[in-house]
């Protein structure tokens, strides 16, 4: 339930059932890390670190009235994009993209403040128009979501891009947008894939999409890390080959293992079972922020509860279809379980949002 | 205010919307886990084992041949070991540095560097050794175990060569070893259902298989079966934990009948000569010499040739390669006419007493032709025995010509010409026995009465190998009671389907004896010169083979001045007579005369056998 404790100057707003899910998450992931990374204790040591600030930010975002993050939505959208921006400028450079700016203390990866600062601004800025959406502010929206996409695919990271087109895409869509520029964009975009394929997609990505599509073309090359992803969960039988036990992971068969393909660590070395149980976590979370949404104050705090929590469900099957090898390879982590600072924080920062929603009610409005 | 319908329209439209989203990625749930579910239970064994095939990477060892011994049981071939220096790459981080301080302990040659510097960096990728140096000395192995405690990576280890102790002996009996293609290996290790995979050699020459000879012949017992160990390997290929270990089982030791110190006297016999010696146990039916000259060093051979070594033995026109004792043909002239003897008795078309006047030639009716003899003049009235003394030739040319052709060829046929008479030689050549058929279909010509004149005196189409010939004069030794030919106690017994029905009484078999005995002990006899060589009654027929046919002396020096011409010398001779132990034959090309050329080898080579 959410709750307001009441103290006699203040309250806390905390939301147990997300908050237990998440703690208990995190701490699997750095368990689950520490095998992954080949037991390296400086990696688990600084994920520790994101994981704990992470549940701090997490309650100090919760704590605001959602009418402060209606207000400053769009100082939080600009404050994005100064950050893109100055990736841009100074970000690294690392494998031929620009996505991460170094603050110093930690490399920043500025899509993922986006995605969640987007859905926030869209949100708020639909609060007060006429729902079902129109067509003029579907079109100012697009336009919003379009040049973020671009933004963010442009460095190059067409995966990060894509999860930042569905937060904006799905606050339109749960805003009503009409069926039928629904169905006639998706004709659009069909009919417009083969242009998109030539002139949108680096040589790599095209690789990663061919193989997909006939794995026995190149058992050794691109298709690699899938078959060896494949070989490493079906390893795993039904109980699994032990902590610290996966040969797949340990011998460096699989790729990846801290990121992208952790997944397939924990399939193998837990089976099934141990699948089953994370996956009932996930579960667990999204059915709570279903029921977060359904029961939100307002039509800001409805639409951000199901956008936020729409971003996540996307990074998360996103990631579980690539490792099972469902979809082609695409760099995205599993939510708070791979390493990686940027989207650890970027998730805990939207469930401090998505408790504040759900648990600040609108005491004049009953 | 906003109205409260529209309100509560907007809020059933966002949770229908929502809720079908969360539909979606419901499906999409279930799916996941029903993929999951795919891969961890419903294929698990495949990816069990998929995963268990990446990390296990199995290297095979190398067993160790067999040694061949001769039938005293003295070492004929064995595993010599040289001492080498080994390295183990991937512990050595400066390579340079390391070389360096190791050339000051031992000389190690610009090659040796070469060959280092180019393999070291796969060798240390995946962990496997490193040979830098071959065959140390005892005084650089000293010197090296003494500053060892330098060298935590480097060290000593034995890796075989395979030697035989008499090279140039048993270059064509024993054959030598080299390596093996691909598609042989893989033939190879199927036998023991093995793949081609790394593998950890005993040789310095790596994968070997028998080329040649014995070595070829007796591979499979000889080679023994691969071993293997099991390693734990990461994605890279670097080799992590020993698994699993099954030794080699080295190979079976070969003892052979051959007869070490015959088989040096026929080799210095024969000197520089071409030819063969073949010698027989006739016990056993055993080869227990075997030699083909020239002669080459098979070590060279089984350890590693130069390419243009090799090419000067392959270039040589003695041929030393060749080997003479099984693959060479040569007509068994006149040392045929105890077997021609034999058919004449057996169909009744002479006896012992029937005798005929020998001008020195003979007169074959049909069209005058003159088939002549090597004695001018002739040998006069003469028996049969005298005719194999003297070896007359009218008398078997008329023999001949009296005989049917078809049953003279069976008859020969009995005496292994013709066909295989060694069960583990290596690639035996039939020789020929001529038929009307044969000479059909490859020369196109019928059979003339005048060939099968020719056949009486060995002459013309017929010839054979000095293997057969040895057969045949163990067969004449044995009075017929002689199984197929083997270098191995035991194999000629097991593997032969030989079986002669020649019925000829023993009195004839003694007449035979004592005609070819004849041949040395009697003062007309052709190869008389050979009675002080021995101390023990030697049987024997020489023969001198045609090369070029000539009518007197003197046309015959005028071909004599070319070598390559000259007659070929061969004897066949068993003893000690009356019961024969031993049988030989012996063919020296270009050699001239049976009797006082081959004659001599073949009583040398008796007379080491029997003095044993």
């Amino acid at each position: 339930m959410k709750k307001r404790l009441d103290f006699k100057n203040f309250s806390i707003y905390f939301d147990q059932y997300l908050f237990i899910a998440i703690t208990l998450l995190s701490i699997m992931g750095l368990f689950f890390l520490y095998s992954a990374s080949q037991e390296n204790i400086t990696i688990v040591a600084k994920q520790a670190v994101f994981v704990g600030f992470g549940l701090l930010l997490m309650f100090a975002v919760s704590q605001p009235d959602p009418d402060f993050y209606k207000t400053f939505s769009g100082l939080f959208l600009l404050f994005s994009f100064v950050l893109i921006f100055l990736t841009y400028v100074f970000g690294n450079e690392i494998n031929g993209a620009k996505r991460w700016l170094d603050l110093g203390f930690f490399t920043l990866q500025s899509s993922e403040i986006i995605k969640i600062a987007l859905p926030i601004f869209l949100s708020s800025y639909l609060y007060n128009k006429s729902l079902p959406i129109d067509t003029k502010h579907t079109f100012i929206a697009l336009i919003l979501i379009g040049f973020i996409f671009a933004l963010v695919a442009w460095q190059p990271d067409l995966g990060t891009g894509l999860v930042v087109f569905m937060s904006g895409g799905y606050v339109l869509f749960l805003a009503g947008l009409s069926w039928r520029f629904i169905g006639s964009a998706a004709g659009i975009f069909l009919l417009s894939l083969p242009f998109l394929w030539n002139n949108f997609l680096a040589p790599f990505q095209r690789q990663r999409v061919l193989t997909f599509f006939s794995p026995d073309s190149d058992p050794y090359g691109t298709s690699w890390n899938i078959t060896q992803s494949k070989i490493a969960i079906g390893s795993g039988g039904i109980n699994g080959k032990g902590y610290q036990e996966g040969s797949q992971a340990h011998l460096n068969f699989l790729p990846e293992t801290e990121t992208d393909f952790i997944f397939a660590v924990i399939a193998e070395e837990f089976g099934f079972i141990g699948v089953c149980i994370l996956l009932s976590v996930f579960f667990f979370i999204l059915v709570r922020c279903l029921y977060l949404a359904f029961n939100a104050r307002d039509r800001f705090c409805r639409l951000t509860i199901g956008g936020l929590s729409l971003v996540f469900a996307s990074t998360l099957f996103i990631n579980l279809a690539m490792v099972v090898g469902v979809i082609p390879v695409v760099g995205m982590p599993l939510p708070f379980i791979s390493k990686g600072g940027s989207s650890l924080l970027s998730f805990y920062l939207a469930f401090g949002i998505i408790i504040s929603m759900a648990t600040h009610k609108k005491l004049m409005q009953r | 205010m906003i109205d409260l319908d529209e309100r509560h329209i907007e809020k059933r439209s966002f949770f229908g919307r929502l809720l079908l989203v969360y539909f979606f990625f419901g499906a999409l749930f279930l799916f996941i886990l029903y993929k999951t579910y795919s891969l961890q239970v419903s294929s698990y064994s495949s990816y069990e084992i998929a995963a268990l095939k990446n990390k296990t990477k199995e290297v095979l060892i190398q067993p160790v041949r067999g040694i061949i011994y001769d039938r005293n049981g003295n070492i004929l071939v064995n595993n010599v070991p040289t001492y080498d220096l080994i390295i183990l790459p991937s512990r050595i981080k400066n390579l340079d540095e390391f070389i360096f301080n190791l050339s000051e302990t031992i000389n190690l040659s610009d090659e040796d560097i070469e060959n280092v510097n180019k393999n070291f960096k796969q060798k240390a990728l995946y962990n496997r050794e490193l040979t830098i140096k071959k065959n140390l000395s005892h005084e650089e192995i000293a010197k090296f175990e003494v500053r060892s405690h330098k060298f935590g990576n480097a060290f000593v280890d034995v890796r075989y060569s395979r030697e035989n102790k008499y090279p140039y002996l048993f270059s064509h009996a024993i054959g030598y070893v080299g390596g093996v293609n691909d598609e042989q290996l893989t033939s190879i290790l199927k036998n023991q259902k093995l793949k081609q995979s790394e593998t950890a050699f005993k040789y310095s020459g790596g994968f070997i298989k028998g080329k040649t000879g014995l070595e070829n012949i007796y591979d499979k017992q000889l080679r023994g079966l691969f071993g293997r160990k099991s390693y734990e390997v990461d994605a890279a290929g670097k080799l992590l934990k020993e698994i699993s270990f099954e030794k080699p089982i080295n190979g079976k030791s070969l003892f052979t009948n051959l007869d070490l110190n015959s088989q040096k006297m026929a080799f210095e016999q024969m000197g520089e000569r071409r030819g063969a010696v073949v010698a027989l146990d006739l016990q056993t039916g055993a080869i227990v010499t075997y030699l083909s000259t020239p002669s080459f060093n098979v070590n060279s051979l089984s350890n590693g040739m130069s390419q243009s070594a090799f090419k000067k033995l392959l270039d040589d026109k003695d041929k030393p390669f060749f080997d003479r004792a099984s693959q060479g043909r040569y007509s068994p002239a006149s040392t045929i006419k105890p077997a021609i003897a034999l058919f004449g008795i057996k169909e009744k078309i002479v006896d012992w007493n029937f005798t005929l006047d020998d001008p020195g030639f003979f007169v074959l009716p049909e069209d005058q032709r003159i088939y002549r003899g090597w004695k001018k003049g002739g040998h006069g009235i003469i028996n049969m025995r005298d005719a194999i003394v003297e070896s007359s030739n009218t008398f078997f040319f008329s023999l001949a010509y009296k005989s049917d052709i078809n049953n003279l060829i069976e008859h020969l046929a009995q005496f292994g010409f013709g066909r295989n008479v060694c069960i583990d030689c290596f690639n035996p050549d039939t020789g020929l026995l001529p038929t009307p058929e044969w000479k059909m279909n490859n020369l196109n010509y019928g059979w003339f009465k005048g060939d099968t004149v020719n056949l009486g005196v060995g002459q013309g189409y017929l010839n054979a190998t000095p293997i057969q010939l040895a057969y045949y004069s163990g067969f004449l030794a044995s009075k017929g009671n002689i199984q197929g030919l083997s270098f191995i106690d035991g194999e000629a017994a097991i593997n032969t389907t030989f079986k002669s029905d020649l019925s000829i009484n023993n009195s004839d078999w003694e007449k035979i004896h004592s005609s070819m005995i004849g041949v040395i002990e009697d003062y007309k006899g052709t190869a008389k010169r050979l009675k002080p060589l021995k101390s023990y009654v030697v049987a024997a027929k020489s023969g001198t083979v045609e090369l070029v046919s000539t009518e007197t002396k003197e046309d015959y020096e005028l071909v004599r001045k070319n070598i390559g011409n000259r007659d070929h010398a061969i004897i066949v001779a068993f003893g000690p007579m009356p019961n024969p132990k031993y049988a030989v034959s012996v063919v020296i090309e270009n050699g001239e005369s049976g009797g006082s050329v081959a004659g001599p080898v073949a009583i040398a080579v008796l007379n080491e056998l029997i003095k044993e």
